[in-house]
């Protein structure tokens, strides 16, 4: 599980549907850009301003013609759809950020807090 | 247009490398990836820039049925005009970005083929550093807007800020002025000596600012460690 390391960031993701995203790390997921091309690939990143980061992409531009990318990255502007894989349950998955988000933020006292680096990945 | 490669933000800088725009090659150049805009400059020293909000998606093409070699592939989406060319040449390649379709966005299809391959992924990693640098300011959601320090959380969990004696809440509380941060001393203070009973920690209130981090202020969060607030000095 990744949690953004920027403050703006995090409360950004905490308060939109882009919490979402960033609970597909790993997932083999299809992105549909503004342009009617897609990408299906694996999730290797989702930032607060949805920008996506993809690996071993399949990627079909509007004219449906196909070609395999290594690695792709999208702007958050150009990005129409993310496709939900079927094996991911929404709700524990967004619980799942929210509680990575919360366990950064009220993590220890007051000097313990943010001296350990947070456990991102469960 | 010739003009020098930029000097500042360079995250990654390539030599020996065409560039391909639809399907024409404009020769071999050098590729900067700077911080504010992408350049690529032939040998002659002509060349031209791509400011990142233009640029939709870039990637790592290795598939050679569909390119016969391994580049970055670059996504614009506009047109691209002739002023940012070379000039005559690029007549001819402003035709080949317009799509059949009349209604279809205009795209720009870049290709940066360097002659080191092993470098694509770098320069893939710069591109994709820039582009975070540049959100879209058109951004629907207006509520990114979020005022106030922030708060450097690694800085801190590196150890390499001071983490202040007054921040005893989490870290919203470093949204607060130095102003407000002693206005928030002098009413606790105050608010200790208070008779009245009716003053909870969210009446603790300086600023607006702080009505953003309500939630912190609050006693009934569970993960909340209780000692957390023993300083705070209210009466409960």
């Amino acid at each position: 599980m990744e949690v953004s390391h920027s403050v703006k960031e995090r409360t950004i993701a905490e308060n939109s549907l882009v919490i979402l995203l960033q609970g597909l790390h790993g997932h083999v997921t299809t992105v549909d850009m503004r342009d009617e091309s897609t990408a299906t690939g694996r999730v290797t990143n989702v930032d607060a301003f949805m920008n996506v980061r993809l690996a071993e992409v399949t990627f079909t531009d509007r004219q449906g013609t196909v070609s395999h990318l290594d690695e792709f990255f999208v702007t958050g502007r150009n990005v129409r759809y993310v496709h939900i894989p079927d094996e991911v349950d929404i709700r524990a998955t967004i619980e799942r950020q929210l509680q990575a988000i919360h366990r950064i933020r009220y993590f220890g006292g007051r000097d313990k807090g943010r001296k350990e680096f947070p456990r991102a990945k469960h | 247009k010739r003009f020098p490669p930029p000097a500042e933000g360079v995250r990654h800088q390539q030599q020996d490398t065409e560039a391909v725009l639809g399907g024409r090659s404009l020769g071999s150049g050098t590729l900067y990836v700077a911080e504010s805009r992408l350049t690529w400059l032939e040998n002659s020293g002509v060349g031209f820039s791509l400011d990142y909000p233009t640029i939709s998606l870039h990637a790592v093409s290795r598939d050679l049925s569909a390119y016969p070699w391994e580049h970055l592939y670059v996504m614009v989406n506009a047109k691209f005009e002739g002023e940012e060319t070379k000039e005559a040449p690029m007549a001819e390649g402003e035709e080949e970005e317009e799509d059949s379709d009349d209604d279809a966005e205009p795209i720009a299809e870049f290709r940066f083929v360097p002659s080191d391959k092993s470098a694509l992924e770098a320069m893939f990693s710069a591109m994709c550093e820039c582009q975070t640098l540049h959100p879209d300011p058109d951004d629907e959601d207006s509520d990114n807007d979020y005022e106030g320090e922030e708060y450097d959380v690694e800085a801190h969990e590196l150890e390499q800020g001071d983490i202040p004696s007054f921040y005893t809440y989490e870290e919203g509380l470093s949204h607060l002025t130095a102003e407000g941060q002693a206005t928030l001393e002098r009413l606790e203070g105050m608010l200790a000596q208070s008779v009245s009973s009716q003053y909870n920690m969210a009446g603790v209130r300086t600023e607006d600012s702080i009505r953003e981090f309500e939630d912190g202020m609050e006693v009934d969060i569970a993960p909340v460690v209780a000692g957390q607030f023993e300083d705070a000095e209210v009466d409960h």
